[in-house]
């Protein structure tokens, strides 16, 4: 096996058996805390010394328990999360982070608190709207410093500001290494199908960052020794949420579609801002926050002005892409109510798109190839 | 050369048709299925074109495989393709003008853009089963007529009925709750036609309809349907005798393109 192949099965395994990796952390002795999205400080948990673990749902589980707290309208990496602190699944996780930033999260962080203060903590973030001025920057502070008082209880030990100043340079490095892989996969998609794209970037909300870069930096710099290729067939950007379901990608590879850049929550929109340098590793933590922008689920000033939409629409061309594929995921306000505009600009623009409607609980995903077949032939011709 | 026969087969969630096509212009046979994906209805609709064109599987120069069942044709079929590039391909063929395609088929509602012969854009129904072929399955149950019949009873309405919801469940109900008041059900029927033709005008709108507009799809024979689309759109819809066939005709052109192109290179 090449040590490409080799780079990729582990990333494939860490990405595919979450609970192995917090089985595997817990063994060696780190408590993990679970870190739903969307933008947690996580960097505070890496700098108490314990694993954050992402939490966006799953393709595997069914709704059930989660019934009993969750309104029909939640969507379903929101439903599931709670499913899998219901089931037990995430029973080796030390405390959780409830973010609060759309509308299905402010009631959720809610349901998590009375469905499981009893098991674990349940510790509240409420971003700030308005999170520019010294005000907004004050707020995000002291709701990160809650957390940090509590991640300090489950620890056991204070967080430093060293360890803050440690964590923020492991972070930073990390993002510079995703930001490589993204590209790089767009320019070797005959090497990184969409498949293992996604597995690798899945792999880093279950792995410790430091592994992780080491690991993607090994990747990357055998993916920069390949030879240039041709691609046969079409390139895209991909926009929404979550994407993460194998047999969904799978249609991608089937078509010969590769994804050359995304605008998605999971992947590019977490790691495309780095922590700026300041004195106070708080405020460099609060400042990250406030320079994250072109982001459906984050207030815009001059959103009058369609920036974000914009933006979409020059990464498609900056990329190369011949298109875009949009994921709605279901019940997804800031998405719904975005798209009108994203629409506007890219025809406008006349970048062809199409948008599919997905959500965690499908397994068939017959309508989506169909549709993904019919526009990399539409592609194809323009 | 010699002539190139191609078969073209749409393989759709409720029917199995099959088109021959002699020299990329002739249909030499065509046969059809009533059951579609997942059944024998694709082996029988093939058995039965080849044996209605005389022929043998090997006397094919190239198949082409098309529908939601397309992929399970892989040991048969050379190539498979999206519907939609075929039933653009099919309807730009049977109508050289057309720039709007609407494909009602049994599980999906599908409105193409089509320039020049080639789909330039193009919408789907979201996951549900409105508007589709399936929701007149589901109304002509309850209302105990034949979905083949729905649009020559419609045509005899009288009187106005709305079928105001768009959800397959909730407008069953509806359906029932007009049968419980006595409504006629002739206007009912004619209530779901405009049901469903909104829906569909709804979707076509997005992409923006530009005439000709063409109607394919087993649903396109139910005059009904094209009524009320034609009353919503406010233009004028054609449809043709081969409108079920419509999918499986452009994968046989498909194939042709490819056969005739394998064959230049082999001479």
């Amino acid at each position: 096996m090449s040590n490409l192949e080799n780079l990729f099965n582990k990333f494939e395994q860490a990405a595919s058996s979450p609970a192995g990796q917090l089985a595997a952390y817990k063994a060696q002795g780190k408590k993990a805390i679970g870190v739903l999205p969307y933008y947690a400080p996580e960097e505070l948990v890496y700098a108490a010394g314990m694993v954050p673990f992402g939490m966006w749902g799953s393709n595997k589980k069914t709704i059930s328990r989660a019934k009993e707290y969750c309104a029909t309208f939640y969507c379903t990496i929101a439903q599931l999360a709670v499913e899998m602190l219901l089931d037990g699944t995430m029973d080796g996780l030390s405390g959780v982070i409830t973010p609060t930033i759309c509308d299905t999260l402010r009631p959720m962080s809610q349901n998590i608190r009375v469905s499981m203060s009893d098991k674990m903590p349940v510790i509240f973030l409420a971003h700030p709207q308005n999170r520019f001025d010294e005000n907004g920057l004050r707020f995000t502070i002291s709701q990160y410093t809650n957390i940090r008082k509590k991640l300090e209880e489950i620890a056991g030990h204070p967080i430093t500001d060293d360890d803050i100043r440690e964590a923020i340079k492991v972070y930073n490095a990390c993002h510079v290494e995703q930001r490589r892989f993204v590209k790089l996969a767009g320019e070797h998609p005959e090497a990184v199908s969409a498949v293992k794209r996604s597995a690798v970037l899945k792999a880093g909300w279950f792995t410790l960052k430091d592994e992780y870069t080491k690991m993607l930096k090994e990747l990357n710099d055998e993916l920069e020794a390949l030879p240039k290729v041709e691609w046969p067939g079409t390139k895209v950007v991909v926009s929404g949420i979550i994407f993460d379901n194998p047999a969904l990608l799978q249609i991608f590879d089937d078509y010969q579609i590769a994804i050359v850049a995304d605008d998605v929550a999971h992947e590019s929109r977490t790691f495309k801002t780095d922590i700026p340098d300041d004195a106070d590793p708080m405020m460099a933590l609060a400042r990250q926050f406030a320079n994250r922008d072109h982001d459906v689920l984050l207030y815009d000033p001059a959103s009058a002005k369609n920036r974000r939409a914009e933006y979409v629409a020059q990464l498609v061309k900056d990329s190369g892409a011949d298109g875009l594929v949009l994921f709605m995921q279901q019940f997804c306000d800031p998405e719904e109510m975005e798209y009108p505009y994203l629409k506007k600009e890219l025809d406008a623009q006349n970048i062809p798109h199409i948008k599919l409607g997905i959500d965690q609980q499908m397994r068939d995903f017959g309508q989506a190839r169909t549709a993904l077949q019919a526009f990399a032939d539409v592609l194809a011709i323009g | 050369m010699h002539d190139i026969y191609t078969l073209g087969i749409d393989v759709g969630s409720t029917a199995s048709k099959c088109i021959i096509l002699k020299n990329g212009t002739e249909i030499a046979a065509k046969s059809l299925v009533d059951v579609g994906a997942g059944t024998s209805g694709p082996h029988r609709a093939i058995e039965n074109v080849l044996a209605r064109a005389g022929m043998e599987e090997h006397d094919i120069d190239y198949t082409l495989a098309t529908g939601y069942g397309r992929n399970s044709l892989m040991g048969l079929a050379d190539k498979q393709m999206s519907e939609l590039s075929c039933h653009a391909r099919g309807a730009y063929f049977l109508f050289p003008q057309v720039h709007t395609v609407i494909d009602i088929g049994g599980q999906d509602v599908k409105v193409m853009r089509i320039e020049n012969g080639a789909m330039t854009n193009f919408q789907m129904n979201d996951k549900c089963a409105a508007g589709t072929g399936r929701f007149l399955d589901v109304m002509a149950r309850v209302l105990e007529v034949k979905v083949d019949e729905l649009g020559e009873l419609g045509a005899q309405s009288t009187k106005r009925v709305e079928i105001s919801s768009t959800c397959t469940v909730f407008a069953e109900s509806e359906v029932i709750s007009q049968l419980a008041n006595g409504s006629d059900s002739r206007d009912i029927i004619a209530g779901i036609h405009r049901s469903v033709a909104h829906r569909v005008t709804g979707l076509a709108r997005r992409i923006g309809v530009q005439d000709q507009v063409v109607m394919t799809g087993g649903v396109a024979q139910n005059q009904g349907i094209v009524g009320a689309l034609q009353e919503e759109l406010g233009c004028e819809i054609h449809t043709s005798p081969l409108t079920q066939y419509n999918g499986a005709l452009g994968a046989a052109l498909f194939a042709y393109q490819i056969a005739k192109k394998k064959a230049a290179k082999q001479s």
